[in-house]
């Protein structure tokens, strides 16, 4: 019960610490199909935060 | 446009239809506000990613995103972040709001405090947040009438003989199958925006060159300004972070999101859905794209430009690239995106006013509250015809501006008093004070006493999401003002014992399912 909770809460506070640290993926390569990284690493970090969001909730009401 | 209205029709239909799906007593104001609590995770993924996604975020961001760049896509963290804070706190709220019967957050505050002062205060800062609001939802759904009908004569008559129609329509369905309606409703509405987004991002890639043209035109038009919409200047780094942090901190405080989540099966069922709401946010991050895209469609440009209205970008570029049938069918979408969550938020706020501002001064009868907040369901949604018709549409957005301010003031007392007993209900309401009396004025000071068109403010630390400055200062106060209560002894104790958040969710249930039948 408790490890869980301790691994859903990393997994919870990833995308956030990645989301902040605004310096790393704020500039306009690599980019893909003509779009800045800035633009797309953004929206990838969507779908990332959903598989670990997912996961964390997993983790959460597992018994 | 008879897509537009084939479709429209199918929607209409579909709310009816809800009163009859997973039948309840629709005479009790959680049967009915809240569907008696039987959605399960995909349902509330749709019913919540339509209540919050609406019509006017569909063309704000892109409009954002045209004027002003690459601050916009500040919604992009947000639509991630805004559903961590939902996780961390929605499925405790639900699990106390079901084993206590409240449908509101302002409910849960005056147990919590055993404050009612504190409570009226809570609920009336939820509806006047959400006015301006449900005002901006017909605002979109006016723009997009209007490019559909471009060139027709009497444009602006017929716009609002439209609307009024169609909101007459939303609330005879609302009236009869409450938040049921509402449900099956939205998921046609995602269903539409979804798959629309999809088509023309694909079409504008295929057709007109994509991101590599429409940034080629950007350079051409922009010179030099190109890079604030190539990356971030370093310079509002610390607006975008405050702007999608305080944006989170809001979302899951705007009462409709509020009884979206409600509204759920179970807290598991709510920690799912939520988890994959990021995902919706996707479409979302494409949307606000159109604001760069728009530099590949030349004839969209000229729509925005010599209309000079930026919320026009999305309906321009759907118009200027797609057949006319699929248009017909994307502008349904955003026109049902704005009536959706506009009768979500109208139905949220008239629980909040039945529950928390009347009857804590009058006793009612329960089959009475469920009256009482259908009628003032309508009066709300009306309120808002009337700011958009009567009054000008700018207020509105100023208005909004300042609800998303003062909104995330009631922080404390909601998403803190979820996980702590220590706070006081007079040092919650001075920080409420404090807060808002702060965000007005920066707002204020920031705009120069003119219209309001930024909620950022210049500090040494670089320029500032007020509502974020503005909540610093109110909980500073609300920690420091309920020590010192503390220390004095003077602390009053609210009624919900901290056992009860540790409740098994089965025995809640359980529960709950026992006493629905009396």
């Amino acid at each position: 019960m408790k490890t869980n909770n301790i691994v859903a809460a990393i997994l919870l506070v990833i995308p956030l610490v990645i989301y902040c640290d605004v310096w790393f993926f704020d500039s306009v390569g690599p980019s893909l199909g003509g779009l800045p990284f800035y633009y797309w690493f953004q929206i990838l970090m969507l779908a990332v935060s959903g598989v670990m969001f997912y996961l964390a909730a997993y983790f959460i009401d597992k018994k | 446009m008879i897509v537009f209205l084939v479709v429209f029709l199918f929607f209409i239909l579909l709310g009816f239809l809800g009163s009859r799906w997973r039948k309840g007593n629709l005479s009790k104001l959680f049967e009915w506000s809240q569907t008696g609590g039987v959605l399960g995770p995909y349902l509330v993924w749709f019913l919540i990613g339509a209540d919050l996604f609406t019509a006017y975020t569909f063309l704000a961001l892109p409009s954002l995103e045209y004027a002003s760049g690459s601050l916009a896509f500040y919604a992009v963290p947000y639509a991630s972040m805004g559903f961590l804070m939902g996780i961390l706190t929605m499925p405790r709220l639900w699990r106390i709001a079901r084993k206590r019967g409240y449908v509101t957050a302002a409910d849960f505050v005056q147990d919590r405090y055993n404050s009612k002062s504190l409570s009226v205060i809570i609920a009336l800062t939820g509806i006047v947040a959400t006015l301006p609001y449900i005002a901006l939802q017909v605002l979109g759904m006016q723009v997009v009438l209007e490019t559909m009908l471009l060139g027709v004569a009497n444009v602006g008559i017929l716009t609002e003989i439209s609307l009024i129609a169609a909101f007459l329509i939303l609330l005879a369905f609302v009236f009869i199958s409450g938040m049921r309606g509402i449900t099956l409703t939205a998921v046609l509405k995602d269903f539409i925006v979804l798959s629309s987004v999809a088509i023309i991002i694909i079409v504008v890639l295929v057709s007109y060159g994509g991101f590599h043209s429409a940034f080629s035109a950007l350079a051409a038009q922009k010179g030099k300004a190109i890079s604030g919409y190539t990356a971030l200047p370093k310079t509002l780094i610390p607006a975008f972070l405050s702007m999608f942090i305080g944006s989170s901190f809001a979302l899951y405080l705007y009462p409709h999101a509020i009884n979206g989540a409600l509204s759920a099966k179970s807290g598991k069922t709510l920690r799912k859905s939520m988890s994959l709401l990021p995902i919706y946010g996707i479409g979302l991050a494409l949307l606000t794209l159109f604001g760069i895209l728009i530099f590949a469609v030349p004839n969209a440009l000229a729509i925005v430009k010599s209309t000079a209205n930026g919320l026009l970008t999305m309906p321009a570029i759907a118009l200027e690239t797609l057949p006319q049938s699929i248009v017909g069918f994307v502008f349904v979408g955003i026109f049902i995106g704005g009536l959706v969550p506009a009768a979500i938020m109208a139905i949220a706020s008239a629980n909040l006013l039945t529950k928390n501002v009347v009857m804590p001064f009058k006793k009612i009868k329960p089959y009475s509250q469920t009256k009482l907040a259908k009628w003032l369901t309508v009066v709300i949604i009306f309120i808002a015809l009337g700011f958009v018709f009567v009054v000008s549409p700018t207020y509105a957005i100023q208005l909004q501006l300042l609800g998303g301010i003062i909104i995330t003031q009631t922080l404390p007392a909601v998403f803190l008093g979820l996980y702590s007993r220590k706070l006081d209900w007079k040092a919650l309401i001075a920080g409420w004070i404090v807060g808002i009396a702060t965000g007005v004025w920066l707002v204020l000071l920031a705009n120069h006493f003119k219209t309001l068109a930024t909620s950022i403010y210049p500090t040494p630390l670089g320029p500032l999401f007020i509502g974020i400055i503005a909540l610093t200062l109110n909980l500073v106060v609300v920690v420091v003002g309920s020590w010192i209560i503390d220390v004095l002894g003077a602390r009053r104790n609210g009624i919900i014992n901290d056992a009860e958040f540790a409740i098994k969710e089965e025995v809640i249930l359980k529960q709950a399912n026992a006493t629905k039948g009396k």
